[in-house]
């Protein structure tokens, strides 16, 4: 391997004489910014974060002051898109409503189903790794278009869960293309995601104290009692933790969305979250600047619930010091 | 140790040396070359075929060079947005009449009627064709392929159930009562006789202008009132009512693309589309379909279609290569090799010459696509105002108020005129 290196910095040497020339000069420079080499290996990174995402996020700042259909130039409108939002745009508020219900309930219900999970993981089973391993699969393809289409299967009027509903004699409705039921399949999609809290929970259930079990079992407290007095208490930072963590992910939640109802958020609307509405303004019907706007609300209205978790987490949230 | 280990020099050396290779020129071979870029949308068929007399060109004219790329029709106009905003158009660009004029009119495509008698041969194409490109009395789109709106239907099933396939003239009431007898026939859960298109924007268009009336006027307003819809939207809840059509929950899984249509997916016998699509939806459907026209009117005399311009070639403004994508253009639409080589993919060739040509080479579907647009060409009515900004969504207004209806959310009469009430603003936004 050191070989290897040599060969290749030999080369490098050959092709370009003319930096060897002035030795002495970059020595002295090197004594006075020793940082530089540094920033010269932060350079690619750099060159993303500014290019990629500090650059276009404040591009779509101005934007979201004007109107911008991408084929002529931006306007300026002030603040014409951020008024029209606010006061008379019907499916922002559709879109706001399924999404703070996406939020609302996929969000407890992944997390209860990751500490569930966790919770049997912890009790010393046989070949650990490998179910740990399996639980957090769905984590990794969860968010996939292969996987938004199998649900789109799945939960098909003549899909397999329907086909195994009929074996107990259950009629099943078409699930995803179903207004009054589509927001669930999506639901269904995120919780059976339980991967990465799951693994987060079972790190915080390993370093619950012992002693404190050992002491309550004498004193006679049961199963139950242990839970609710002593595990769940301990684990309010990582509760914490995976509550704001998740909260997030559901506000920004996309890609399923778009595959199982093809892009449309129906039918009608019952699928249309917050950035699906978002793509259809940007991508659908070329109204980048109005897009952007919706998009720096949802930034804003993201940093708000942050916000608002980390005031009230000193009601809730037991750290042990 | 200085020699081997890894420092600022060497790491400087090797930035300074990448920089030296990217500024360098490119390789003597390409210097003089022309570069074509072509971008179009469809699917595989298609791009083999685009691809074949892109190499038949090249093979002709030594010298150019040209390039393909390709895209599915949703993901297509985003792109070229996208292009069109970093001034990186392709040189040669397929365009449909919903796009043309606003790309026209931004002065993102060339006009073309420079080129005519010089690099573009227009000699073989009928005075209407070249119209049909024409935004502001210029032209800037040529026809790649005359086509249709027409029903296609499952002709084996017709026959199985001993039922007379859809035929000019017949009016939607009739069509209804003979898809509402099929699904009977059939007689099988999850079987229906058409798709619930009630929420299709060509539908409408074609069955509103047998009303008299254009879905845009010329001034780009929407041209049906409250009535209307609700007739329209009413037409479809008595479909559905009388079995005629999908159920709403199964006609929500139709993306509006020949993968996901009812007929596709073997779940009944006729849908609303585009005469060119009986290609592209027979490689899907093992049983043979045919196509027809969409109903008359009540009177059995008007037909709402036309003759679609819906598969242009423009040319960018930004392009360096004018002249060459031109020549390029003209060898699409005017020579009979490269004719023979689309065959009627596009559509029916709009050039004389070259549709007598390749008429005796056409396979079965070719035939039924060129007879179905012979049939119809003395029924159209002409070309309708083109859709104003904001038509992409109305179209999607469509399909929800369809489904607002379909699954019980709001009566007919409601649901209409809260389309009304979204459209205009839609419209008025733009």
């Amino acid at each position: 391997m050191r070989q290897h290196h040599r060969a290749r910095l030999t080369v490098l040497d050959v092709s370009v004489p003319s930096i060897a020339t002035a030795p002495q000069q970059t020595r002295v420079r090197r004594r006075r910014r020793p940082s530089l080499a540094g920033y010269l290996f932060l350079l690619p990174w750099l060159a993303g974060f500014f290019g990629l995402t500090i650059g276009p996020a404040l591009a779509s700042l101005y934007l979201s002051f004007t109107n911008y259909d991408l084929i002529g130039a931006p306007q300026f409108v002030g603040l014409a898109n951020y008024v029209r939002i606010m006061t008379a745009d019907s499916k922002v508020a559709d879109s706001v409503h399924v999404t703070l219900l996406y939020v609302a309930m996929s969000v407890p219900l992944k997390l209860g189903f990751a500490l569930a999970i966790a919770m049997i993981l912890n009790k010393g089973i046989m070949g650990l790794p490998i179910y740990r391993a399996l639980f957090y699969l769905p984590s990794l393809l969860g968010a996939s278009v292969a996987i938004a289409t199998l649900w789109r299967r799945v939960f098909a009027g003549d899909g397999l869960l329907n086909h195994v509903l009929l074996q107990f004699g259950v009629v099943g409705p078409s699930w995803v293309s179903d207004p009054n039921t589509a927001l669930y399949t999506l639901v269904a999609l995120s919780v059976w995601q339980f991967g990465s809290p799951m693994i987060i929970f079972l790190a915080g259930l390993r370093q619950l104290p012992k002693d404190l079990y050992e002491a309550a079992s004498l004193d006679g407290a049961t199963p139950r009692q242990q839970f609710w007095r002593i595990t769940l208490p301990i684990l309010t930072p990582v509760i914490f933790f995976n509550m704001v963590v998740q909260t997030i992910d559901a506000f920004k939640a996309f890609t399923p969305a778009f595959i199982i109802s093809g892009g449309s958020g129906g039918p009608i609307n019952s699928t249309l979250f917050y950035t699906l509405y978002l793509y259809q303004e940007a991508f659908g019907y070329l109204r980048m600047g109005y897009a952007s706007a919706l998009a720096w609300l949802l930034v804003l209205a993201i940093v708000a619930v942050t916000a608002i978790a980390f005031v009230t987490e000193r009601l809730w949230v037991h750290y042990d010091d | 140790m200085r020699n081997t280990g890894l420092n600022r020099r060497k790491i400087l050396g090797g930035a300074a040396a990448m920089g030296a290779l990217a500024g360098l020129p490119p390789r003597a071979s390409a210097q003089g070359a022309t570069r074509i870029r072509t971008y179009w949308w469809g699917a595989k068929d298609r791009a083999d075929r685009t691809n074949k007399v892109n190499e038949m060109f090249m093979a002709a004219n030594p010298g150019i060079t040209i390039t393909g790329e390709t895209l599915g029709w949703g993901d297509y106009w985003t792109r070229m947005a996208t292009q069109a905003a970093g001034r990186n158009l392709a040189d040669l660009i397929q365009m449909d009449y919903g796009y043309i004029f606003d790309y026209a009119r931004r002065r993102a495509l060339l006009p073309l009627d420079g080129f005519v008698g010089h690099e573009l041969n227009l000699s073989g194409f009928a005075p209407a064709s070249v119209d049909g490109g024409k935004v502001d009395g210029k032209i800037y789109g040529v026809s790649l392929g005359l086509n249709s709106t027409s029903l296609i239907f499952d002709r084996e099933t017709f026959q199985q159930f001993g039922m007379e396939p859809p035929n000019w003239p017949m009016t939607w009431d009739e069509l209804g009562t003979r898809m509402a007898a099929l699904t009977k026939a059939a007689n099988r859960p999850g079987y229906w006789g058409m798709t619930d298109s009630g929420g299709s924007g060509p539908a409408f268009e074609v069955w509103l202008a047998e009303r008299g009336k254009d879905m845009y006027t010329p001034e780009g307003k929407f041209g049906a009132d409250a009535d209307d819809m609700a007739d329209w939207f009413g037409y479809w809840a008595r479909m559905r009512a009388q079995g005629s059509c999908l159920v709403p929950e199964v006609q929500a899984l139709d993306k509006l693309d020949i993968d996901t249509n009812g007929v596709s997916l073997g779940k009944c016998a006729l849908t609303f589309s585009n005469s060119n699509q009986l290609v592209g939806f027979q490689a899907l459907n093992r049983r043979k379909l045919d196509i027809a026209m969409y109903p008359a009117g009540a009177s059995k005399t008007r037909s709402g279609q036309y003759l679609k311009p819906s598969q242009m070639w423009s040319i960018a403004a930004t392009s360096k290569v004018p002249e060459a994508a031109a020549k390029l253009l003209s060898y699409f639409v005017a020579d009979i090799e490269a004719g023979k080589v689309l065959g009627v993919e596009r559509g029916i060739p709009a050039s004389t010459p070259v549709r007598d040509a390749i008429a005796p080479s056409l396979d079965d579907l070719g035939k039924r696509g060129a007879a179905y647009i012979a049939f119809i060409s003395d029924k159209v009515r002409d070309l309708p105002p083109p859709p104003p900004r904001g038509a992409g969504e109305v179209l999607a207004l469509m399909v929800r108020t369809n489904e607002t209806i379909g699954f019980g959310k709001q009566s007919v009469a409601d649901a209409a005129k809260q389309f009304m009430r979204e459209c205009d603003s839609i419209i008025a936004r733009g």
